[in-house]
């Protein structure tokens, strides 16, 4: 750093002094800079530098044959499992099998559908962010409300008379993200009834929404699964036959809604009465002071536990793969037992789907982080 | 406690249900495809490649009822099961077959509602040992450590097997065949055990596949085979009898290649068959043509073997059983006439 002139201090015509600031100092090294950082955070006693050293050495020896495993030796060209011979990684089988992976077998002359679903559940998502401020709290809801089903005409195509994919072709990870994202959507609104029937004075409202929240809370969403492919079609009638990713999605809104109840309850909790009463003496109706006065505040109350049950959700949709839904985790599964790829590539196959997810789970965090940061208008000193 | 609840409302719900359910094969004509209940993927069974097109043996069960019944074996909707839901998605009409390596035991076949067509596959469990190992029966593996899954009934066949021929072992368990297969492959073991046709297809994931062998002894019945709907007979006919063709046809010499010249001036057997003469296919309620579809679709029975999982496959499976019974093996077809 390199310090400005300072000239020293002059005398006047008259004889007075004038006085210069002098520059400040720069922090001594012991204190900011690089070698401060590692000695404050790496080597700030024995034990600490001893374990910096053991951890680095550990690295050290980990990370060289890691690369070598993940880049190095790693096969990338060819279209069989010949292709891979040596030790390392054979990113020919996610390369292979990549368009399954992602999309399932929908036809390749109607891939740009589930794109454009896609896009469009990027779109809605991000709406806050290019709406006109206006429209926002009006469209924005409805947008989001109307996605699903829009998702839904646009995959399936009859309605749109374009050619009619069956669900048996969806799959992949464009699945996970549409059973995911519409499950939270209409989970939330859900969850948001059941938590006000919850704190209701009618007997019959709370105790239906009593049961309600409890059971999808407390059955674990793998007996869940099981129950909607496995028993509610012994309960339909003979003939109908509702379709197997139907069912699921229902049974993922509902368990999100149970989650989401819960989550609005302890909101509701952190709502002073003091916002009731004031709310009650300007004359607003039950509706007008919970939906106006009220929900603001608890869904930013509640904003960090709402994300990570969306997350925990997102996560949740991989086990489809128990149900023979082809979802990521079961389409990598059913790749590993294709008897022409028998060699033995489980570990690239479940490296790929977890660093998808990790991705996905990471940014969506981040999102959190800045949601909450914009929200927090809040009650710390 | 899950298991019992789902287990009495099928008993309830089947019990409603059986008087409903008939005409399968009706609904299958009307709709125009076969609905198929397969694996979610089992090496050389059922198995979905990268473009979504199934093959297997299993699969091929399919395919021979679907081109037997519409004259078109591309006419199959697939269903793929779990272990769990299989039962119930036949139980519900969800499926109008099941073709998924399911083992007929009696009280499966007794007490589910349910009736199996026969079988396409003879499996049992087996062993395989590393060649430098030096064993050639399962009688010469007194002592040693045995790769297991956990949880399977092949855990207690082993036990039983080992048991009643004064033999130790040692089991090492682990929770799913890869684990099993790496554990067998760093040497934590001497033998690893599972189904045959299972241990084919963990050899090949070995890294030195010829290092091992599977050892050609088998301690215990799995049959396998497609399974329908009990109290539909006309239907339980059709799969049954499609599967019959698969076998006979190979019995009698007849390929996919040879069907259409066989039909006209093949032997009376073979004429009788393909549909040239007789009226068999009528008295199924399909066309005459029903076993020449079958056979110049799909191929005859050990066309599908070898293609799927025999020598023109990576798993590479001997007939073993699976062999026509005047070759070795006790594959047999009733006869068609």
């Amino acid at each position: 750093m390199s310090h400005p002139v300072v000239p020293s201090d002059t005398t006047t015509p008259t004889g007075g002094r004038i006085f210069h600031p002098k520059a400040a100092e720069p922090a001594p090294v012991t204190v900011v800079g690089k070698q401060a950082w590692l000695k404050n955070n790496l080597f700030s006693s024995p034990l600490n530098s001893a374990i910096t050293l053991v951890l680095l050495a550990l690295l050290g020896s980990f990370i060289p044959a890691l690369a070598d495993w993940l880049f190095i030796s790693a096969h990338i060209s060819g279209q069989t499992q010949d292709a891979c011979t040596g030790d390392g990684a054979c990113w020919v089988f996610i390369k292979v099998w990549i368009q399954p992976l992602m999309y399932g077998n929908y036809p390749d002359a109607s891939l740009w559908r589930v794109n454009l679903s896609l896009i469009l559940l990027g779109a809605v998502l991000s709406s806050p962010y290019w709406l006109p401020p206006k429209l926002r709290n009006k469209v924005d809801i409805m947008l989001l409300l109307a996605f699903p089903f829009m998702a839904i005409i646009i995959l399936d195509g009859r309605l749109l008379g374009l050619e009619y994919v069956s669900t048996a072709y969806w799959g992949g990870f464009s699945l996970n993200l549409f059973l995911a994202s519409a499950s939270i959507i209409l989970g939330m609104p859900l969850g948001f009834l059941w938590a006000l029937g919850r704190r209701s004075n009618m007997p019959m409202a709370r105790s239906i929404c009593v049961v309600l929240i409890e059971f999808f809370r407390g059955v674990p969403v793998l007996a869940l699964f099981f129950m909607g492919s496995v028993m509610l079609p012994l309960f339909f009638p003979e003939g109908t036959n509702v379709d197997k990713l139907l069912r699921v999605w229902i049974v993922l809104t509902l368990f999100m809604a149970g989650y989401m109840a819960e989550v609005y309850r302890g909101g509701f909790q952190a709502i002073p009465s003091g916002q009731y009463e004031a709310s009650a003496a300007i004359g607003l109706s039950y509706w007008q002071t919970t939906l106006l006065v009220i929900l603001p505040q608890v869904i930013k109350v509640s904003m960090p536990n709402i994300l990570a049950t969306s997350v925990m959700l997102f996560k949740n949709t991989t086990f489809l793969m128990i149900i023979g839904i082809f979802e990521i985790l079961s389409t990598a599964q059913n790749a590993l037992t294709n008897s022409n790829w028998l060699g033995g590539f489980s570990t690239e196959a479940y490296l790929f789907v977890a660093v998808i997810y990790w991705i996905c789970c990471f940014s969506m965090s981040m999102v959190a982080t800045r949601i909450e940061r914009k929200l927090d208008t809040s009650h710390k000193s | 406690m899950l298991k019992q609840v789902t287990m009495a409302a099928t008993g309830l719900v089947l019990g409603l249900s059986m008087t409903a359910q008939a005409g399968t094969l009706e609904d299958v004509q009307k709709r125009g495809s076969v609905s198929c209940g397969v694996s979610t993927g089992l090496a050389g069974f059922s198995q979905k490649d990268e473009k979504g097109k199934w093959s297997g043996i299993d699969v091929d069960v399919c395919r021979a009822v679907a081109a037997a019944v519409l004259g078109d074996s591309d006419k199959v909707q697939y269903k793929p099961l779990t272990a769990k839901e299989r039962f119930t998605a036949l139980q519900s009409g969800e499926v109008d077959m099941l073709s998924r390596n399911t083992t007929w035991t009696l009280t499966r076949d007794v007490s589910l509602g349910l009736n199996f067509a026969g079988v396409n596959y003879y499996d049992g469990q087996g062993f395989m040992v590393s060649k430098s190992l030096g064993v050639s029966s399962v009688n010469d593996l007194d002592g040693a450590a045995v790769c297991i899954q956990a949880g399977t009934t092949t855990e207690l066949n082993l036990a039983d097997y080992f048991r009643a021929h004064g033999m130790k072992y040692t089991a090492i368990t682990f929770d799913t065949s890869d684990q099993t297969r790496s554990g067998f492959e760093s040497g934590r073991c001497d033998v690893l055990t599972s189904d045959q046709s299972q241990l084919y297809a963990l050899r090949i994931g070995l890294k030195k596949p010829s290092s091992a062998m599977v050892l050609p002894e088998v301690i215990s019945k799995e049959p396998l085979g497609p399974v329908v709907r009990q109290g539909d007979d006309a239907w339980f006919n059709v799969v049954k009898w499609s599967l019959a063709a698969l076998i006979e046809a190979e019995f009698l010499n007849v390929t996919s290649s040879t069907a259409s010249k066989l039909a006209k001036s093949g032997t009376p057997e073979q004429q009788r068959l393909l549909g040239n003469t007789g009226d068999a296919g009528s008295k199924l309620g399909l066309d005459a043509k029903w076993a020449y579809n079958i056979v110049s679709q799909v191929g005859n029975y050990s066309e599908v073997f070898e293609r799927n999982v025999g020598s023109g496959s990576p798993l590479k499976i001997a007939r073993g059983l699976n062999a026509q019974w005047n070759k070795g093996g006790i594959m047999y077809s009733n006869p068609i006439r």
